[in-house]
C-alpha cells in the first residue's frame, strides 16, 4: 500500500463514509457567512483614506498624485529625498513603460543589491493596507524583494475593501503561479524582539497612490 | 527522560540570562497581542469561525486532501505523501540528490524541524542555508528552535553578536540589532541566488486552487522559493482550508495571536512551477503531505489539537514556559501545544513529564485563537500515563496509599493531624524552605507553613462554637 493509500484509508476508517462533494461545498461556503461580523471595520469610509491610514501605520510611506502622468515626478521626488541616484529597476509592464521618464533611467533588469525598484500593484486592500502582486511575464517576483527601496504604483480605482474581495477576484482554476500580498516593509523581531527593518526584503516601501483615470 | 527533564528545567531556572531573554520576547508578545485583540472587537466571532473552519476541514479531511492533490497537480505541482517523518525525509533528500543539489536554502518551517529535515540534509552531504534570521542564528549556534515564532528568542543580542563575529566576513561593526540584521542580509544574499533547491513550509494548503500559503515578515521566503531550480514544500495534512477566503479568515486570527500585527509583511501563495513567459520562478514545484501521527490524533481524544495554527500564543502566555523556555521541553514544539504534541510524536513513555509540568491555570486555552482546550488535552495525557502504568512507583504508591486513607475518614483525619504537626516543625517563619522528600518543590519555591489545624478540625470547632 502506498503512503497515500495508508493515510487516506486511516482517515476514512475514522471518519466513516463522506458526504457528497456538493454538500460539503455548501457547508464550507456557509462557514463564511455573515462575513461582516468576523472581520474588522474599515478605518475610514473612503477606500483611499482607509488604505493610506493602514499602510502608514505599518511603516509604508505614501505619496498621493492625480493621474498616472504624475508618477515619474513622484518617483523622482522620492529618489531625491533619499539621496538616491536617478535610476530605477522597473517592472516591465506597459502601464509603466508608457510614461515619460525624462530624467530617470529605468531598467528592466534588477541587480542583487539594487537600491530602488518600481512596480505596479494589481490591487490594494483597504482593510490592511496591503498591495497585491502576481507573477507573470510582466512581473519578475525578485523585483519586489531585491531592492532596498521598493516603490509601488497603486491606482485608487483598483482598491478593494477587504481581503475577501481579493479572494473573490481569483478564479480557482486560474490562480497565478505566485501571488503575494505585501503589507509594509520587510522587518524582523528575531533579536530580542526588537523591530528592525529591511531584514531580507526592502527596508523601505513607498506607495504612489494615483487618483483619477489618466 | 524523567531525570533529564528535571535536569533541563533545573539548568534553565539557574540561567538568569535566559530568563531575561524569555521575559523580553514573551512580555512583548503578550502586550502586542492584547492590543491587537482590543483593536478587533469582532475577535470572538472570528475565533468561533476559525474553529468552525478547522473542524469542518478535519471532518472532511480525505475529501479536502484529494481536492488539493487534484488542483495542485493541475497547476503542475508534484504531490508526494509521507506517512511518517522517515518517509518525508527520504522524499525530500531524494529530490535534492536526484537534482544534484549542492546548496539548499530553507525558509523557517516547524514541520521541517518535526521531521528532522536539517539533520537529514546534512547526512546527505547537502549544504543547508537557513534564511530566516532566527534560524540562521540557531544554525550558527548548532541549536534547535526554542519557540515556534521566535526560534532564537533564548539568545540575547550579545550572544548573537558573538556568533556573527566569527561566522560573518567581515564581522558586523556593532552589536546593535540593526547592524547585525544588515550583516546577515549581506551574508545570506549571495546564498539565496546560488541555491539549487529552496525548501519552505506552508501555513495553509488551499484545496480549491491547489496553492500553498506561507506568511513571513522578512521576505526570506520569496528569496528562498524564487531563484532555485526546485521548490519543495513540506506541510502537515491538517493545514488544508477549502478556499483562499477561508485562509484569510484564519490569517486574521493567526497574525494577531502570533505577533500582534494584523497581516504579516508577506503573505505568499504558490501554485506550481514557472509558466511559459514567466520572468522568474522554479522549474519544479513539489509538495510533501506529511501525516506523522496526525491520522492517529484524528482517531483519538486529541483530535482538537489538529486545529492548531501554530501561532505560539499559548506558550507566550504560559507561566511554565516563561520560567523554563523552550529547550527544557525537549521536543520540537514547546509550551502547552508542545506538551500535547510531543507525546504523539516522541511517545508518552519519554515525554510523560510534559503534561505533568502544567499548572492548569487555563491561560493557554483562553488565548488560543482556535479554541483548543489545551488543559483538557493535557489531563487526557495524564490519565493515559496512569492507565499505561508509566507513572513512577513512588507516585503510584503515594496515590495508592492516599486512596487507602481517603476511604477511611477517621483514619484520614488522624493522619492529616499528624502530618500537620510534622510539617510545622520545618517552617518557623511561616514558610518552609527545605523539606525532605520534596526538594523538587522547595529548591525553587518555598512552601507555606501549614495551618495549625486541618480544615476539618477547624470546621468542627467552628460548628461547636456556633451551637
Ligand atoms: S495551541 Fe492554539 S495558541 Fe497554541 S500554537 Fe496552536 S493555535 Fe496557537
Amino acid at each position: 500500500m502506498t503512503a497515500r493509500d495508508r493515510i487516506l484509508s486511516a482517515i476514512r476508517a475514522t471518519l466513516g463514509p463522506g458526504k457528497p462533494a456538493n454538500e460539503i461545498a455548501v457547508e464550507a461556503a456557509l462557514l463564511l457567512e455573515p462575513v461582516d461580523t468576523a472581520r474588522p471595520a474599515l478605518v475610514a469610509p473612503a477606500l483611499p483614506d482607509a488604505f493610506a491610514q493602514k499602510a502608514a501605520a505599518i511603516g509604508t510611506t505614501i505619496d498621493r498624485v492625480s493621474g498616472m502622468a504624475g508618477v515619474p515626478q513622484a518617483a523622482a521626488r522620492y529618489l531625491k529625498a533619499h539621496g538616491l541616484p536617478p535610476r530605477l529597476a522597473m517592472q516591465p509592464t506597459p502601464e509603466l513603460s508608457a510614461l515619460d521618464w525624462a530624467g530617470i533611467t529605468p531598467s528592466p533588469q534588477i541587480a542583487p543589491d539594487e537600491p530602488a525598484a518600481l512596480g505596479l500593484a494589481l490591487w490594494g486592500i483597504a482593510e490592511s493596507g496591503s498591495l497585491v502582486i502576481h507573477s507573470g511575464p510582466g512581473n519578475p517576483i525578485l523585483m519586489s524583494f531585491l531592492p532596498l527601496h521598493h516603490i509601488v504604483v497603486l491606482r485608487e480605482a483598483t482598491l478593494l475593501p477587504y481581503l475577501e474581495d481579493y479572494a473573490a477576484r481569483l478564479s480557482p482554476q486560474q490562480v497565478p503561479r505566485n501571488a503575494i500580498l505585501i503589507t509594509g516593509p520587510s522587518g524582523t523581531t528575531d533579536i530580542e524582539g526588537s523591530y528592525v527593518r529591511g531584514a531580507h526584503g526592502p527596508g523601505f516601501l513607498h506607495v504612489i497612490l494615483v487618483s483619477g483615470a489618466g | 527522560m524523567t531525570a533529564r527533564f528535571k535536569d533541563r528545567v533545573a539548568a534553565a531556572l539557574a540561567d538568569p540570562v535566559l530568563k531575561l531573554a524569555i521575559d523580553r520576547t514573551t512580555g512583548n508578545a503578550e502586550r502586542k497581542r492584547a492590543a491587537a485583540v482590543a483593536d478587533f472587537p469582532q475577535f470572538g466571532a472570528a475565533r468561533a469561525r476559525g474553529q468552525a473552519i478547522k473542524d469542518h476541514v478535519i471532518a472532511h479531511l480525505d475529501h479536502y486532501l484529494e481536492m488539493f492533490e487534484r488542483n495542485a497537480t493541475a497547476r503542475g505541482t508534484q504531490v508526494h505523501w509521507a506517512a511518517d517523518d522517515a518517509e518525508a525525509r527520504a522524499i525530500v533528500t531524494n529530490i535534492c540528490l536526484a537534482a544534484n543539489a549542492r546548496r539548499v536554502t530553507r525558509s523557517k518551517s516547524m514541520l521541517g524541524e518535526e521531521i528532522g529535515l536539517p539533520h537529514a540534509l546534512a547526512d546527505a552531504g547537502i549544504e543547508r542555508v537557513e534564511t530566516d534570521l532566527a534560524e540562521h542564528i540557531i544554525q550558527l549556534a548548532g541549536e534547535h528552535p526554542s519557540h515556534i515564532i521566535w526560534p532564537a528568542m533564548h539568545r540575547t543580542r550579545e550572544q548573537v553578536a558573538e556568533l556573527f563575529k566569527t561566522a560573518h566576513q567581515p564581522p558586523p561593526a556593532a552589536e546593535d540589532p540593526a547592524t547585525m540584521v544588515q550583516s546577515a542580509r549581506r551574508v545570506l544574499r549571495e546564498k539565496f541566488l546560488s541555491a539549487d533547491v529552496g525548501i519552505s513550509g506552508a501555513n495553509f494548503l488551499i484545496a480549491d486552487t491547489g496553492a500553498t500559503c506561507t506568511v513571513t515578515n522578512e521576505g526570506n521566503a520569496e528569496l528562498t522559493t524564487t531563484p532555485p531550480r526546485i521548490h519543495i514544500v513540506t506541510a502537515g495534512i491538517e493545514k488544508l482550508v477549502p478556499s483562499t477566503a477561508h485562509a484569510f479568515a484564519l490569517l486574521r486570527l493567526l497574525v494577531r495571536s502570533a505577533t500582534g500585527g494584523e497581516m504579516t509583511q508577506y503573505t505568499t501563495f504558490h501554485a506550481g512551477p514557472r509558466r511559459t513567459g514567466d520572468a522568474d520562478g522554479p522549474e519544479e514545484m513539489h509538495i510533501v503531505l506529511v501525516d506523522n501521527g496526525r491520522t492517529k490524533m484524528l482517531a483519538n481524544e486529541f483530535r482538537d489539537m489538529l486545529r492548531c495554527i501554530r501561532c505560539g500564543a499559548c506558550m507566550n502566555h504560559c507561566v511554565v514556559y516563561r520560567q523554563i523556555g523552550g529547550h527544557a521541553y525537549g521536543g520540537t514544539y514547546p509550551g502547552p501545544m508542545g506538551s500535547v504534541l510531543t507525546p504523539v510524536l516522541d511517545g508518552l513513555a519519554i515525554s510523560r513529564d510534559l503534561p505533568n509540568a502544567c499548572t492548569m491555570n487555563g491561560r493557554c486555552a483562553e488565548v488560543c485563537p482556535v479554541g483548543i482546550p489545551l488543559p483538557t488535552l493535557l489531563r487526557a495525557w495524564r490519565r493515559r500515563s496512569w492507565r499505561e502504568g508509566l507513572e513512577p512507583a513512588p507516585v503510584r504508591a503515594g496515590i495508592g496509599l492516599w486512596a487507602q486513607f481517603a476511604r477511611r475518614p477517621r483514619l484520614y483525619r488522624l493522619a492529616t493531624r499528624l502530618g500537620l504537626r510534622v510539617l510545622r516543625l520545618f517552617g518557623r517563619s511561616g514558610w518552609i524552605s527545605r523539606l525532605p522528600l520534596a526538594r523538587g518543590w522547595t529548591d525553587y519555591r518555598d512552601m507555606p507553613r501549614p495551618a495549625a489545624k486541618s480544615f476539618m478540625d477547624q470546621y468542627r470547632a467552628e460548628q461547636r462554637a456556633r451551637k
